[in-house]
């Protein structure tokens, strides 16, 4: 009777659910699977791979360069995602918001020139940002510090987390602030204005209304950002590859470079699995704080 | 909250898929055949002859061979695949072709130190029955065909061989107050030299060592391995087991340690995209003195300004610790390849063949410097007119070489590791050299690894 109800939603939903099936959960369950076996591009173990249980997360975990390699990825979503394309793209959401009520021409300059650094393929960002941080040829020291008389700085050895956040954040910004400004333009001016007649000052205005206003989207777009800001690592392969040392390794590159520079597929899937488990975390933290909230 | 967990889902199902990415359709057969060649006239079908190439030599030789192999065998076809990428990004793809067994070439072109991991795979056929047939195969000196040999097989057939020397500018040296003929007899002397330099030439990197995973394989053939072997010890015993901590090695890590704990080395190295082409780039023009690298890069300077590198960039062996006999690593430098689901691997043999003729071995390692594989090849007029090739042939007398060990790849990314700890000052030698034997163990397994 049920599914009578509902045979065109069904019959609507099937195509997408089988195209989203073999494109995402069949490789989620065949990496969930590799990851007990030790697997391999090159090797014997190419040819003749085995299933060797929890061997791989056993290895993992006992490995020191994991635990940083964690520490750099949290230090890398909170900086760049949260603190960052959140913070920023938030605050130009506001500043846009506010100069588009009032007609100024600057604001669709300061849109178009945020969008264009998204819409940038992500190696082509981390290159421009190359062109920038580069010792020996980059512009921020044979431009900017030349000019001033100072002398090169090792941008990416001497602050590579930094380096990378800020080109992350430079990339990523956009698409939060696109968000928050469709956000902003559901309240309706006349809550401001009435508040306005009520004596709100603008401190009051925002923190009374326009806060409130956006709650629900900020969970959505936290989520978001942190599970794609998890998942890259294009920016930083472009950067630094991981270096110095392991100074900027994040937990999606890890996995790369055990997969296809090791050409270890069965513990880069492990690493990969992890992966999946933190993401999952930070979406049930995320989700429970914005059901607390709303 | 099942709009969130359906996004949820998703995503993470996205962020796995990058292991899935490689999945193998099917795994390749481990056992390859070793059927007998058949007469090389009147070969037909189609092969593809893929190979990477961003120098810019190889492509002509490569057609000219096709196009020979297909006017002699007039139902041949010989499709040639180009990949203008590096060896680093061409290699992960050519694995993933190999082992999911779609669009698999008939021949490729690769480093011959991958024998060991392509063999073990079952990706590639030996070619025994095609070299013991095969006249010219007397050309090649013993210990080259030791070097493609694996488990009793022989592999792979090389043509230009590797070598590396330790380069320095005349002009620099001579700045910092040294001979303009320096020759280090021990190790030491190279951190003089370079402590000469930093203190009295300006604008001018002392000297360049390779560490860290941005490096690739030179951190481990340019650098670590020579200076394991420099301070009187092996990274690997004689019957195939990797050395994780021993008195060399925490030297060659100490070694590191002081070069860049002085400065001596660029830091940028460690996070540098392809670090080596600002190196390379950098002794070519004269703002780096010493550079430990391989003996083609000589060329590209050449090309540039013959007389100004000729005049300013001298060559040495590697010293050791205690002013013993000087050396260096040899490699058996790109070769080709015949992959085990060839379909037509007579003909595949036939390019190969074609393409290592003497001539065309002379030629493209003039243009491309390195010694000759073949020794008929060295006999060359053009070849032996060129001293540089001539004393890069004789490096090969002092050459030590890496075994074709099927795990390179794993050991390469524990090299590249204790490197970069070490030269960013995140480990002390000793505590890198702790660190290196256990990331080969987990990586190699611990019956594989010795202490010493």
């Amino acid at each position: 009777m049920v599914v009578a109800r509902n045979s065109a939603y069904l019959i609507g939903l099937t195509p997408a659910a089988l195209l989203l099936s073999l494109f995402f959960v069949g490789p989620a369950l065949w990496a969930a699977y590799s990851s007990l076996t030790n697997l391999a591009l090159v090797g014997i173990d190419a040819a003749n791979p085995r299933f060797i249980g929890l061997d791989n997360y056993a290895r993992l975990f006992s490995d020191p360069d994991f635990w940083q390699v964690i520490r750099n990825s949290v230090t890398f979503v909170v900086g760049s995602a949260v603190i960052g394309q959140f913070g920023l793209g938030l605050g130009l959401a506001l500043l846009i918001d506010h100069a588009e009520r009032r007609r100024w021409w600057f604001a669709t300059v300061a849109y178009a020139a945020v969008l264009l650094a998204w819409v940038n393929p992500t190696l082509i960002a981390g290159f421009l940002w190359v062109a920038m941080y580069d010792f020996f040829f980059g512009s921020l020291n044979h431009v900017f510090l030349s000019a001033l008389g100072l002398p090169p700085v090792d941008w990416l050895g001497s602050f590579p987390m930094p380096a990378v956040i800020v080109a992350n954040v430079w990339r990523g910004t956009a698409f939060t602030m696109i968000i928050f400004l469709g956000a902003l333009k559901t309240i309706p001016p006349d809550i401001y204005e009435a508040a306005r007649i009520d004596g709100a000052g603008t401190w009051r205005r925002f923190w009374d209304h326009t806060i409130p206003s956006l709650r629900p989207i900020v969970a959505l777009t936290l989520l978001s950002i942190t599970m794609s800001t998890f998942g890259t690592f294009i920016v930083i392969q472009a950067l630094t590859n991981g270096g110095p040392g392991i100074a900027t390794e994040v937990i999606a590159l890890y996995a790369f470079d055990s997969a296809f520079k090791s050409f270890s597929i069965g513990y880069g899937s492990a690493i990969a699995a992890v992966m999946l488990a933190l993401n999952l975390v930070f979406a049930v933290v995320y989700l429970r704080w914005s059901r607390a909230r709303a | 909250m099942s709009a969130y967990s359906r996004r949820t889902f998703l995503k993470v199902a996205a962020a796995t898929g990058i292991a899935v990415a490689c999945s193998p359709a099917a795994q390749p057969s481990a056992t390859p055949s070793s059927g007998a060649p058949s007469q090389a006239k009147g070969l037909t079908g189609t092969i593809t002859v893929s190979y990477p190439d961003e120098l810019g030599v190889k492509p002509k030789y490569v057609d000219q061979a096709a196009k020979t192999v297909q006017s002699n065998n007039s139902g041949a076809t010989v499709k040639v695949d180009l990949q203008k990428i590096s060896d680093d990004l061409y290699y992960p793809k050519l694995l993933l072709a190999l082992q999911s067994g779609t669009d698999v070439p008939d021949v490729f072109h690769f480093g011959g130190d991958s024998i060991g991991e392509l063999a073990d795979a079952g990706y590639i056929e030996p070619l025994d029955n095609y070299v013991n047939a095969w006249a010219d195969w007397k050309q090649y000196p013993d210990s080259i065909k030791k070097g493609a040999t694996y488990k009793g097989k022989v592999w792979a057939i090389p043509y230009g061989m590797d070598t590396r020397w330790l380069y320095f500018r005349r002009d620099d040296l001579q700045k910092a107050g040294l001979a303009a003929d320096w020759t280090p007899t021990k190790l030491d002397d190279v951190v003089a030299a370079a402590t000469a330099v930093k203190s009295k030439v300006t604008n001018v990197l002392p000297y360049a060592l390779y560490a860290g995973q941005a490096a690739s394989d030179g951190a481990r053939d340019h650098a670590f391995v020579p200076l394991v072997w420099a301070y009187g010890g092996d990274v690997v015993t004689s019957d195939g087991k990797w050395i994780g901590n021993s008195a060399a090695i925490r030297k060659a890590l100490a070694y590191y340690q002081k070069v860049y704990g002085q400065g001596l080395s660029p830091k940028e190295i460690l996070t540098t995209t392809k670090p080596w082409t600002a190196m390379r780039a950098k002794l070519g023009d004269g703002s780096l003195a010493l550079l430990f690298e391989g003996g083609w890069v000589y060329g590209g300077w050449q090309s540039k300004d013959k007389s100004g590198t000729e005049k300013n960039v001298g060559y040495v062996l590697h010293p050791t610790e205690t002013s013993g006999p000087s050396f260096t690593i040899g490699g058996l430098g790109t070769c080709w390849y015949i992959t085990a689901k060839s379909k037509n691997k007579d003909l595949a043999w036939e390019f190969i063949k074609t393409w290592n003729n003497k001539d065309t071995v002379a030629k493209i390692n003039i243009e491309d410097p390195h010694p000759v594989a073949r020794s008929d090849s060295a006999d060359v007029a053009e070849f032996k007119a060129q001293q540089y090739l001539v004393d890069s042939t004789k490096s090969l007398e002092k050459a030590r070489f890496l075994p074709p060990d099927p795990n390179l790849s794993k050991i390469t990314t524990a090299i590249q590791k204790a490197t970069g700890r070490v030269a960013n000052g995140d480990s002390s030698a000793d505590d890198a050299a702790k660190q290196y034997s256990a990331d080969l163990k987990q990586a190699i397994g611990a019956d594989k690894v010795v202490e010493q």
